[in-house]
């Protein structure tokens, strides 16, 4: 398998109120095309920092990020607009639905960004929410859907123009038990696909689905494993209860 | 518990300095356009007294066809001092625009009552002429000038003149002149219309209006006319109607705007403060005490607005009324009357209090534990013209941020009222100067030079309240949205296109705002012109002028949603939904 991610010394500091915090220190990371990655860590380990700066939405301070064989950590903010719509989806913990646009106008909006025509990008929207179990909640808006069914909006969302890679940033994380399994099992669907997977999860579950699970600690990659899809999970780490 | 929501309140205004300040700024500009109203018309009067006990004014002026019958009146019942009879006619000035009737008195020596009061030169016409002062302006005539009559008689002017019954020409048309009784003789063979005044002074000056009655009683109908001392001061402080008049539009304009704005804002503070009014609804305080907070928040700041109001109203009402002054000695001066606060307070607190009463009470009724655990209230159902939106085929930004406005509809309705408030205050304006400018070369307008200043004072002071209401609206419009812009820049939205989401939606609601203060424009201009008593059909602003209006307005509005367009557009989306 060919890399589609690569960072190379990768760091982050914020700066909280004139204290410089190291959120991320030197890490190197390669996802190969079509590989299901699991981040794991404690909390304020840099799991959703690392996501953020391999998906465009934040700058690194130091180092690089490759995507398919280009430097993206230096492009302007359109040119990481355009590469998203089209190459990364992103899934939060909280969903992030637009409150404002309906379910299916939520879905719609990648693909229309993308040039698709309103009307094909209005079937596909449909498609996608009836794959995913909601086909019926396309015209609801986001405030009347449960946790899951918010999710699963959000997924469709992310997947919408068949992005190479979805990033995912606690995907599971504010569901129930049974709704993270289901989420879990979309996921894997679209691993299934072929599509390359990049979630930060506390839930061993997402953890046991993925083909390799990078844990971090303080800033820093601490432990790089490819799991045996024979062989029971065993994490460097208790992981947080579900 | 009262006091603990009078705390509350304060807490809320503090905390919110911006968008106090906002609503103090609005709410104080509408006081001051009431107060200026009610004190244009009381500035004048002090200087009207000084020049009628200067003049040794006259309690009844009566106006009859011979000098029998005016030495007749000079024994009427209450009459307690009368002047000699004067002769009036009206004789033709010939100047360089063709034939200028002036309405001349023929003097023998100083009258006893209602004497010309010497503003320049003397007040004595001799072998030369006296004009009233406001006419000789009018005419750029002054002492030293030579004027030609009908049967070229040459006159010397010697000196300007007011009385208290003449009122600022050409608003009092004919113009008013002096020249001694020879010279009257000599102008008599090119005179017209002939009649005799006589000056009275009463025993009781509160009875002119039923000595005057009686006068006319004992005259042959239709022949005589007479004026009191209380019509003379009208007359003479008629100059400040028209200011009243568009100061009372003004008013008007504003107090909507004002409704307008502070529903906005309050609406918003109450979706902002969701969680709070929750918290507050936990520890025990009804939703009607919510609101009574907000209540008391407008009150406050109503009343800081109607004390700042009636301050900047009373030190300018003496500046409008300048005009009145050119007929009277002494400048006008600020009656600063405390009835006119009372009346400016009332109307201010009236708007602002209903204006926060109306946009809360539906923000406080809510589940206290959403409130809590989710922290932000749910976006109303869609709106008739969000769904209308949703079936257009807009670009993406437009369709995005269109929606998104139009979720909230009251705030849009709103919004839209006060941009096509304002947007119809200069179609007011357009359509008055086309007026003036349709009225022939040469001609002297009635209308007060300070009309049109004040218009497009009023027009900027609107201007830029509208702006300043619309960078605030927007600016909370981000605050509210900074979560969905970081969203929408995360599936794909270019900084641009983030930033037309805001600009695109504003400028949309003024194109369609802003061709509806066309015709608003034109009725407020007609019902204006109407009310002050002009008669056949007024002129309007020319198409090419009005079309400037809503063009305009949408440059206005998109140069006012740009700044927090480009806020949006560079916020870290890591940050913002860090935060969140």
């Amino acid at each position: 398998m060919t890399a589609l991610l690569e960072t190379r010394d990768l760091a982050k500091t914020y700066d909280t109120g004139g204290t410089p915090v190291a959120a991320l220190i030197g890490v190197d990371l390669t996802v190969r095309r079509g590989e299901f990655v699991a981040v794991m860590g404690p909390s304020g380990c840099g799991k959703s920092t690392l996501l953020n700066l391999v998906a465009g939405l934040d700058r690194p301070s130091a180092g690089e990020v490759w995507f398919d064989g280009r430097r993206i950590d230096q492009l302007s903010e359109t040119a990481l607009a355009k590469l998203r719509r089209r190459r990364i989806g992103f899934v939060f913990q909280f969903f992030n639905l637009l409150p404002t646009l309906s379910a299916e106008a939520n879905v719609e909006l990648p693909l229309l960004l993308t040039g698709t025509h309103r009307r094909e990008a209005r079937r596909q929207a449909r498609g996608l929410l009836t794959d995913l179990g909601i086909g019926d909640k396309g015209r609801s808006a986001p405030s009347r859907l449960s946790g899951g069914q918010q999710q699963r909006v959000a997924l469709a969302r992310a997947l919408a123009n068949q992005p190479d890679l979805v990033v995912g940033d606690e995907p599971t994380g504010g569901l129930d038990s049974a709704t993270a399994g289901e989420v879990l099992g979309l996921l894997r669907d679209a691993h299934g696909r072929g599509q390359t997977l990049l979630l930060a999860t506390h839930d061993a579950r997402v953890a046991a689905a993925a083909d390799r699970v990078v844990s971090l600690r303080d800033g820093r990659v601490f432990d790089d494993r490819t799991l045996d899809a024979a062989r029971p999970v065993s994490l460097p780490f208790d992981p947080e209860p579900l | 518990m009262f006091s603990t929501l009078v705390r509350l309140a304060f807490s809320g205004i503090r905390t919110r300095l911006v968008a106090s300040g906002l609503t103090v700024l609005l709410a104080a500009t509408a006081a001051a356009t009431v107060v200026l109203a009610l004190e244009v018309g009381q500035a004048g009067r002090e200087p009207w007294q000084q020049t009628f006990a200067a003049a040794h004014g006259a309690h009844v002026l009566a106006n009859v066809p011979t000098e029998k019958a005016a030495r007749a009146l000079q024994s009427h019942r209450g009459v307690v001092e009368a002047a000699a009879p004067v002769p009036d006619m009206t004789v033709n000035l010939q100047t360089g625009d063709g034939p200028e009737p002036l309405r001349i008195s023929g003097l023998s020596g100083r009258p006893q009552v209602n004497a010309p009061v010497r503003i320049a030169g003397t007040a004595t016409p001799g072998n030369g002429i006296v004009l009233e002062h406001s006419l000789a302006t009018a005419l750029n005539v002054g002492v030293g000038d030579r004027l030609t009559f009908a049967g070229d008689v040459g006159l010397r002017v010697v000196g300007t003149a007011v009385l208290p019954n003449v009122a600022r020409y050409p608003r009092s048309n004919p113009g008013v002149a002096w020249v001694d009784r020879s010279t009257f003789d000599t102008l008599r063979p090119h005179g017209d219309r002939e009649s005799w005044t006589v000056a009275l002074r009463l025993a009781d000056p509160a009875a002119a209006p039923k000595v005057a009655g009686s006068i006319l009683a004992h005259q042959p109908p239709g022949s005589s006319s007479t004026q009191t001392w209380q019509e003379q001061r009208s007359l003479a402080l008629m100059d400040a109607q028209p200011l009243q008049l568009i100061l009372a539009m003004y008013t008007v304009v504003l107090l909507a705007v004002v409704f307008a704005v502070v529903a906005i804002l309050v609406g918003a503070r109450a979706l902002e403060q969701y969680r709070q009014i929750g918290l507050l609804k936990a520890v025990g305080l009804t939703p009607r005490q919510v609101d009574l907070v907000f209540v008391i928040e407008s009150t406050v700041l109503g009343l800081v607005a109607a004390v700042l109001g009636f301050t900047a109203g009373a030190l300018l009402a003496p500046v409008l009324a300048r005009p009145s002054s050119e007929t009277m000695i002494g400048s006008p001066t600020r009656a600063a009357d405390p009835v006119h606060l009372v009346v400016a307070a009332v109307l201010v607190l009236l708007v602002l209090v209903l204006s926060t009463w109306l946009s809360t009470r539906r923000r406080t009724r809510f589940s206290v534990l959403h409130a809590i655990e989710s922290g932000r209230a749910a976006p109303p159902r869609p709106s008739a013209l969000a769904r209308l939106v949703a079936v257009l085929p807009l670009g993406v930004s437009l369709a995005v941020g269109a929606r998104t406005l139009l979720a909230g509809r009251a705030r849009a309705l709103l919004l839209a009222g006060a941009i096509s408030l304002t947007g119809a205050a200069f179609v007011f304006a357009l359509s008055m100067q086309a007026s003036l400018d349709a009225q022939p070369a040469g001609q002297v307008s009635d209308v007060p030079t300070e009309l049109p200043v004040l218009v497009y004072t009023l027009d900027g002071v609107l201007l830029l309240i509208a702006i300043t209401s619309l960078l605030a609206i927007a600016l909370l419009g981000l605050r509210e949205r900074l979560r969905d812009f970081g969203v929408l820049k995360t599936v794909g939205l270019t900084p641009r296109q983030v930033a037309s989401t805001l600009v695109s939606p504003y400028a949309m609601l003024a194109v369609v705002a802003s061709v509806l203060s066309i015709p608003v424009g034109i009725a407020l201009y007609i019902a204006t012109y109407r009310a002050a008593g002009g008669d056949g059909d007024p002129t309007l602003a020319p198409w090419p002028w009005l079309v400037l209006v809503p063009v305009a307005t949408v440059l206005l509005v998109i140069v006012a949603t740009s700044v927090p367009a480009r806020m949006a557009a560079r916020a870290s989306v890591a940050d913002v939904l860090r935060t969140e």
